[in-house]
């Protein structure tokens, strides 16, 4: 009896479940589709004579917890000059894959995405799907700034530019001079403690691996507490080394890939030669003398700024010393250039394309007025853009002396308690997110500050010339970068780091490379060959 | 015939008596039925994304269907292996647990010490409180290699400081240990429950007739309270395969992967981060097929055994 009931609700339930759910499917497809060309104006501002409002799904930085976008100076003063009003929908980094991948998998599309940090795997999926507009066109027609930059430096058509011919998005972009900020963390060394053990700066892999030994045993923290080399993720260090043993030798961007020292039209997967092997038994020999922090496997943030206030670090590769552990720790720190290894390679290759990221702005195709959001993001590719976008407004925010634009006073040296970040989160966006594009003349932080700019310009000489962005490749190119390339890259990443804590005996190399030949090595290089090859002829 | 007919008919009739009698009954049971049924059985409809390549803008209907493409991959990546192996050692190591809760309510229910005996339960029971970002966070603060407080006292004792966060054989130690210390205190609850229930005669004649402790406990406490015992431990098969993942997940890192990496782990990784939806979906449903035939088997058995089962 009880099941004949359950039967009878269950089916009058689904029915009517379905019945709601397809006349909702119905709804709202062909809105919206009135011609969006008349209310932009092609130049000048504002971009809309009537006032166009747009819902903007963006990344909110951490730095940045607490304002609120929809209410500050930068924004409301774009939104009076251009009379494009822009509802800021911000998801916290932490959150920000899951909510970027739910938005776009429940189909409800905000008019665009901002520094989303969109793959190129998905610009390419609902771009080609009609999800995110193609902006050939209206880059052409009403991006007259980026169009200049693109000009200037073909890497970033080849970088936005999909093997459909698509540029589905606006990048955010380093100007190519400013090397301090592509650098991002680098490596410093504490110089009062080479002083006091009567050493110069280490040149080379074996000078740095006597410094790091005499530091541990001079032990200037006192207790043993001291750690010769520390840093947040061990990636840093491998990829600083790798200008040291040859590896990776065209950027970071492509994961374990590089260029063919012997021959330049092919790519390489580096992470099974003999140089990289060099490389991992270097640091393996670091870190089972203990040379290295033994918890840089798991170390947080915060552990790690309250240890080097601490002043444990002998060296490390991290952000500017001074602004982030003060005046009397990092002071102390030095930097350091590329180190030379024993094959005599020696070059920096740790350093970031101009395109810092493709996807800065993503148009999706439920955006009422593509031309003037396009038009909206070209502002932030000129001088007077990327002047609003760091600095702010003059007067308020900065002033100009001798020519240069300083951050006001009450940002530089801001009341009671409060940070220099803490006073520009107030009226200013940018922290812990580059848009359109952002030019040393333009821009004062931590990157610019003295200290950093010093070590930029050490390691200017030893950089290493083309920097690879990111490349693009087809829909059946990502099927197998999905499947073979996460695997195989999961376990180079996981073997990495058990070569270097000794988990893994560097005897077992020969089986390490089998294994990966095995994983379809072969087909991965094939896919990354295609694409370089696109690259080089576009 | 009509015999069967009439009964039909004589059966139609008292169900309609039924209802109209224990309409009020019925209608307490409605929004639970709704409930499951709405976020339960409705959504099921999605599992066939399992079976497509899914689109957003296609839409769960629209997305074109591709067998058991997803299904191959999985089966054929590389991780496959690891993953499965992973996902059952923990589970069973954490069922080989099973009976700590039991032995534990079994102590309590011995203690007469009013006060001692509400304390002990109120120590026991308040890790549970605690969330599982602040467990992992306590972990890494006691376990850390430097600065952790049991790898001090290793070192004031001479010993080698051990690794613990980063070795994959004290990943699932670690793991299934803290979790106990979590959730001991709190699973007793419900035999301490079943325990109150046990007949005080009983005892007293089995007192009289000179029966130890131990014998009272092994002889009446543990049949009396042995059909919660039988059920628990289904509704735990029912829950095999899916551990906590979120405590996995913070606990993981490059070098206990080897141990950590669970399935469910992996889906959240090529699911909700790398957005394959679809390959996580086949990958999600082939643990719960494994979840479903472990369920039905062990109530099965259950029912044979012991004649306790869920149905």
């Amino acid at each position: 009896m009880l099941k004949k009931l359950f039967f009878l609700i269950a089916t009058i339930t689904f029915v009517s479940a379905l019945y709601a759910c397809s006349n909702g499917d119905d709804g709202g497809s062909n809105e919206g589709e009135a011609a969006s060309g008349d209310n932009v104006n092609a130049t000048g501002f504002p971009i809309v004579e009537e006032e166009l409002e747009l819902t903007f799904f963006a990344n909110k930085p951490a730095q940045n917890e607490n304002n609120d976008w929809n209410d500050i100076l930068i924004w409301n003063e774009y939104r009076d000059l251009t009379n494009v009003n822009v509802n800021w929908n911000l998801v916290s980094p932490d959150a920000l894959e899951e909510n970027r991948n739910l938005a776009l998998g429940s189909g409800d599309l905000p008019d665009a995405f901002f520094l989303a940090q969109l793959t190129n795997t998905d610009l390419l999926r609902y771009g080609s799907q009609g999800s995110f507009l193609a902006l050939n066109d209206l880059i052409d027609e009403y991006a007259p700034n980026l169009k200049e930059l693109m000009e200037n430096d073909p890497t970033i058509e080849k970088a936005i530019t999909f093997p459909d011919g698509n540029m589905y998005s606006m990048p955010a972009l380093i100007e190519e001079d400013f090397l301090s900020l592509r650098l991002s963390a680098r490596p410093w060394i504490n110089e009062d403690w080479l002083e006091e053990l009567d050493m110069d700066i280490p040149e080379t892999t074996g000078e740095f691996y006597e410094y790091l030994k005499a530091v541990k045993e001079l032990d200037p923290a006192g207790n043993g507490n001291t750690i010769p080399y520390g840093g947040t993720a061990i990636v840093e260090l491998v990829q600083w080394l790798s200008g040291s043993f040859g590896v990776m030798n065209h950027g970071p961007s492509n994961t374990n890939l590089d260029l063919d020292p012997n021959d330049d039209s092919k790519v390489r997967y580096y992470a099974t030669t003999d140089e990289y092997r060099d490389m991992l038994e270097y640091i393996n020999m670091l870190y089972e003398e203990g040379l290295i922090d033994q918890s840089i496997f798991t170390i947080e943030w915060g552990q790690f700024l309250a240890n080097a206030s601490d002043n444990l670090y002998g060296s490390m590769i991290f952000y500017d010393p001074i602004e982030l552990f003060g005046e009397e720790v990092g002071s102390q720190y030095n930097s350091l250039a590329a180190l030379e290894g024993p094959n005599g390679y020696q070059s920096y290759n740790k350093l970031s394309s101009s395109v810092w990221d493709p996807s800065n702005l993503v148009i999706s195709s439920d955006n009422p007025n593509p031309e003037a959001t396009v038009r909206w993001m070209d502002h932030f590719y000129g001088d007077e853009g990327a002047e609003l976008y760091y600095m702010g407004v003059e007067g308020e925010t900065f002033e100009v002396e001798d020519g240069e634009a300083v951050y006001s006073d009450h940002i530089l040296n801001p009341e009671g308690d409060m940070t220099f970040e803490q006073a520009i989160a107030q009226d200013l966006t940018w922290l812990g997110s580059i848009s359109g594009i952002i030019k040393e003349d333009y821009f004062q932080g931590g990157e610019t500050a003295p200290q950093s700019l010093a070590a930029a310009e050490k390691i200017a000489p030893q950089v290493i010339d083309e920097v690879w962005p990111r490349f693009t490749f087809t829909e059946e190119e990502n099927r197998i970068l999905q499947s073979t390339g996460e695997d195989i890259n999961k376990y180079v990443e996981e073997m990495r780091d058990k070569f270097i804590t000794g988990d893994e005996d560097l005897d077992g190399w020969d089986n390490y490379v089998q294994t990966i030949e095995q994983m379809g090595m072969e087909e991965l290089l094939e896919v990354y060959q295609a694409a370089y090859d696109r690259y080089q002829s576009n | 015939m009509a015999k069967d007919q009439s009964i039909q008919k004589g059966r139609g009739a008292t169900i309609k008596k039924n209802f109209l009698r224990n309409w009020q009954l019925y209608l307490f049971m409605m929004p639970v039925f709704l409930y499951f049924f709405i976020f339960h059985y409705i959504p099921m409809y999605g599992v066939q994304i399992a079976f497509k390549d899914y689109y957003a803008t296609l839409g769960i209907w629209g997305s074109q269907w591709v067998g058991f493409e997803h299904f191959e991959r999985f089966f054929s990546s590389y991780y496959f292996w690891r993953l499965l192996k992973n996902t059952i050692i923990l589970n069973l190591y954490m069922l080989v647990l099973f009976p700590l809760p039991i032995i534990l309510a079994l102590a309590f229910n011995e203690l007469r010490n009013g006060a001692f005996k509400k304390w002990t339960q109120t120590l026991t029971y308040a890790p549970h409180f605690i969330s599982v970002v602040v467990v992992v966070g306590m972990l890494v603060a006691f376990l850390d290699p430097n600065t952790g407080l049991i790898n001090h006292l290793l070192r004031l004792l001479g010993m080698d400081t051990i690794p613990f966060l980063t070795s994959p054989d004290w990943f699932r130690h670690i793991f299934v240990w803290s979790g106990q210390w979590q959730t001991l205190g709190w699973s007793t609850i419900i035999y301490l429950a079943a325990l109150a229930g046990v007949n005080p005669e009983l005892h007293e004649a089995a007192k009289v007739d000179g029966a130890t402790r131990v014998q009272r406990i092994l002889r009446i406490n543990i049949p009396s309270i042995m059909p919660t015992i039988v059920i628990l431990f289904i509704l735990n098969i029912g829950n095999f395969m899916q551990i906590g993942f979120e405590k996995v997940l913070l606990m993981q890192n490059t070098l206990n992967s080897e141990t950590s990496d669970v399935i469910q782990t992996f889906v959240y990784q090529t699911g909700i981060l790398e957005g394959q939806y679809s390959f996580a979906a086949a990958v999600g449903l082939f643990e719960s097929a494994i979840n479903i035939v472990l369920l039905i088997t062990v109530n099965q058995i259950a029912r044979k055994v012991s004649e306790n089962s869920l149905w």
